[in-house]
């Protein structure tokens, strides 16, 4: 690069034709950023943009492992949607598990966030740091090895949950498993989500706690108003966005659980009645090799999921400008 | 003493019991996994709370005969690998829409965040499929390629909060000294931002490191496999090696947990930026 294109404004212009070298330095300021842009876009463009657009593509094809050898494309309109939204399983038990499972999930993980995020907010600076600390242990802890812990934390036959509820005479030990009942298995993934999930609604409630003004909630204590009143008032109007926010994206990423579920006792394809949609997918495709039925389904997720963008995407412009 | 101290011994008592109680949640499944992970008798610990006798016996089986070194290093290849790649390229195009004003700037800032939202466990069919004509499936290379995809959206739009905070007089300095553009990104933008750098690489690296299930998808063979996915070795059909298992995520769980609470307060500005105010 030379180093005349950078220069600012020479006052006297000098040497030959300053006007083209001028317009050559603009062009090229018109088109740097998109050099700089370009491996970028095409990373997406390749990696995300296309594979959209191929699994809607699929989604409309009878596409099984003779398709996966032979390569060859087999169209039939509307058939994999047709057999999905007609199918029961979906109603009683795929949409269900989902549906509840996020709802519960989000509820829980905002809930709980925030619980903890305003309890930290009145603690000294030493203990806020330590218990920071620790739900952050929490928050790190990967999804997998997080996953295999409460497995093992509710294993049937020698599990902590067990062992205890046995020695307390409340089970017999040995008799029950929870993985194989839907609620019960559920109840230990939404555990786990929660578990994994409320640190990140706790810091960032927490940091937007740290720019409401003391002086609304001094007024307030004045005019007599308790720590209820005080929440509901100040700190929730205040801090809508930042709710709003993490309220949505745990939405979206409690829809789409899959590590969490597939690793479960049955979540991988022995136990239909826990599947929720992304695991549904990936069994009718990989399990099953029915990669079409598979796409399908992952097109029904990516609709659910792109809803809840667009109102993510609302909720952020309005609060500021790019 | 007791007598006026007794007004504030209540919320005391309850600070106290708060963070007793945040601290058992947040941390009693780390430190079940760790202690079973040194205990003699893992399998059979039941509600024994302390190990009866330490040893590290599950993490020499997991090494050994388990092949997790194997792993572990596919997995760091894996990891540092998409950490260089989106690192350098998140940057550029971080400096583009940080630095520069064209047209169509803001809808790519939009196109970026909306991509960050599709899902990518429902692209595993058509990736796979890509994959697979590309000769690209059981390879790390291929693993690598799938999780730019991953990490490169919110990569880009964090390191744009880093790239925006640098002063522009700076830059300006940089050209009044005569330095060219590509002078002044080596010599003054780019150490300044390394900060930002380095907590969007954790980041990635975190994201690589810990992916699941493009890994179990892509990956066939057991050398090949990434700790996600190797852990399913010490499960039988119906028996778990609870001892080998809780090892073998502990070594998985290590790094991650020492990245994150390196990073974690950019971390958490960094998934909101643009959301909260400051």
């Amino acid at each position: 690069m030379t180093t005349s294109t950078a220069r600012v404004a020479p006052i006297v212009p000098r040497g030959p034709a300053p006007d083209a070298r001028r317009r050559r330095a603009a062009r090229r300021r018109a088109v740097r950023p998109w050099v700089l842009l370009a491996p970028t876009l095409a990373v997406l463009a390749v990696l995300l943009l296309w594979p959209l657009v191929r699994v809607v593509d699929l989604s409309f094809q009878d596409f099984g492992l003779r398709e996966l050898v032979s390569g060859e494309a087999n169209y039939i309109g509307w058939e994999n949607y047709a057999a999905i939204l007609g199918d029961s399983y979906l109603w009683t038990v795929v949409l269900p598990n989902t549906v509840g499972f996020a709802a519960c999930c989000v509820v829980l993980t905002v809930g709980l966030g925030t619980l903890v995020a305003l309890f930290l907010n009145i603690l000294g600076t030493f203990w806020k740091t330590v218990c920071s600390t620790a739900i952050m242990v929490a928050w790190a802890v990967p999804a997998v090895t997080g996953t295999y812990v409460w497995i093992w934390l509710f294993d049937p036959l020698n599990g902590l949950v067990a062992s205890v509820l046995a020695g307390l005479g409340i089970i017999e030990p040995g008799t029950v498993n929870w993985y194989t009942d839907r609620l019960g298995f559920y109840a230990i993934a939404t555990l786990n989500v929660v578990h994994h999930g409320f640190p990140f609604v706790a810091i960032t409630v927490l940091a937007g706690l740290l720019t409401v003004p003391k002086e609304l909630y001094e007024a307030a204590t004045m005019d007599g108003a308790g720590a209820w009143r005080r929440f509901w008032q100040i700190t929730a109007p205040m801090l809508k966005p930042v709710f709003a926010v993490v309220t949505i994206l745990s939405t979206i990423w409690d829809f789409k659980v899959f590590t969490q579920i597939y690793l479960m006792p049955g979540g991988n394809g022995g136990n239909a009645e826990v599947f929720n949609l992304g695991v549904w997918s990936y069994i009718q495709s990989f399990a099953q090799g029915k990669y079409g039925m598979g796409s399908a389904i992952a097109v029904l997720l990516t609709g659910i999921l792109l809803v809840i963008t667009v109102v993510y995407m609302r909720t952020l412009f309005r609060e500021e400008d790019l | 003493m007791r007598r006026t101290g007794s007004a504030l011994a209540w919320p005391a008592l309850g600070k106290s019991l708060g963070v007793a109680a945040i601290l058992a949640f947040a941390l009693f499944p780390a430190y079940w996994m760790f202690s079973s992970a040194v205990d003699v008798d893992a399998a059979h610990r039941g509600a024994t709370l302390i190990p009866t006798d330490l040893t590290l016996d599950h993490f020499v089986r997991v090494l050994d005969v388990g092949g997790f070194g194997q792993f572990m290093r596919n997995s760091a290849i894996v990891a540092v690998g998409t950490v260089l790649i989106s690192a350098a390229v998140a940057l550029l195009a971080a400096v583009a829409v940080a630095r520069f004003a064209f047209t169509f700037r803001k809808a790519v800032l939009v196109l970026i965040l909306i991509v960050q939202m599709v899902p990518l466990e429902a692209l595993v069919i058509p990736l796979f499929l890509q994959a697979k004509n590309l000769q690209m499936l059981n390879s790390l290379l291929g693993l690598v390629i799938v999780y730019l995809a991953f990490s490169l959206p919110f990569a880009v739009w964090m390191l744009r909060g880093f790239v925006a905070a640098v002063p522009k007089e700076v830059e300006e300095a940089a050209y009044m000294d005569g330095a060219s553009w590509g002078r002044m990104f080596w010599a003054v933008l780019l150490p300044l931002v390394a900060p930002g750098v380095v907590a969007t690489s954790v980041f990635s690296f975190i994201t690589a490191w810990n992916e699941f299930i493009f890994a179990l998808t892509f990956l066939q063979d057991a050398d090949k496999y990434t700790v996600a996915v190797g852990l399913q070795r010490f499960f039988g059909q119906n028996t778990a090696d609870w001892g080998a298992v809780m090892a073998a995520s502990s070594l998985i769980t290590v790094p991650v947990v020492i990245f994150f609470v390196v990073v974690q307060r950019r971390l958490a500005s960094g998934l909101t930026a643009g959301a909260v105010k400051g």
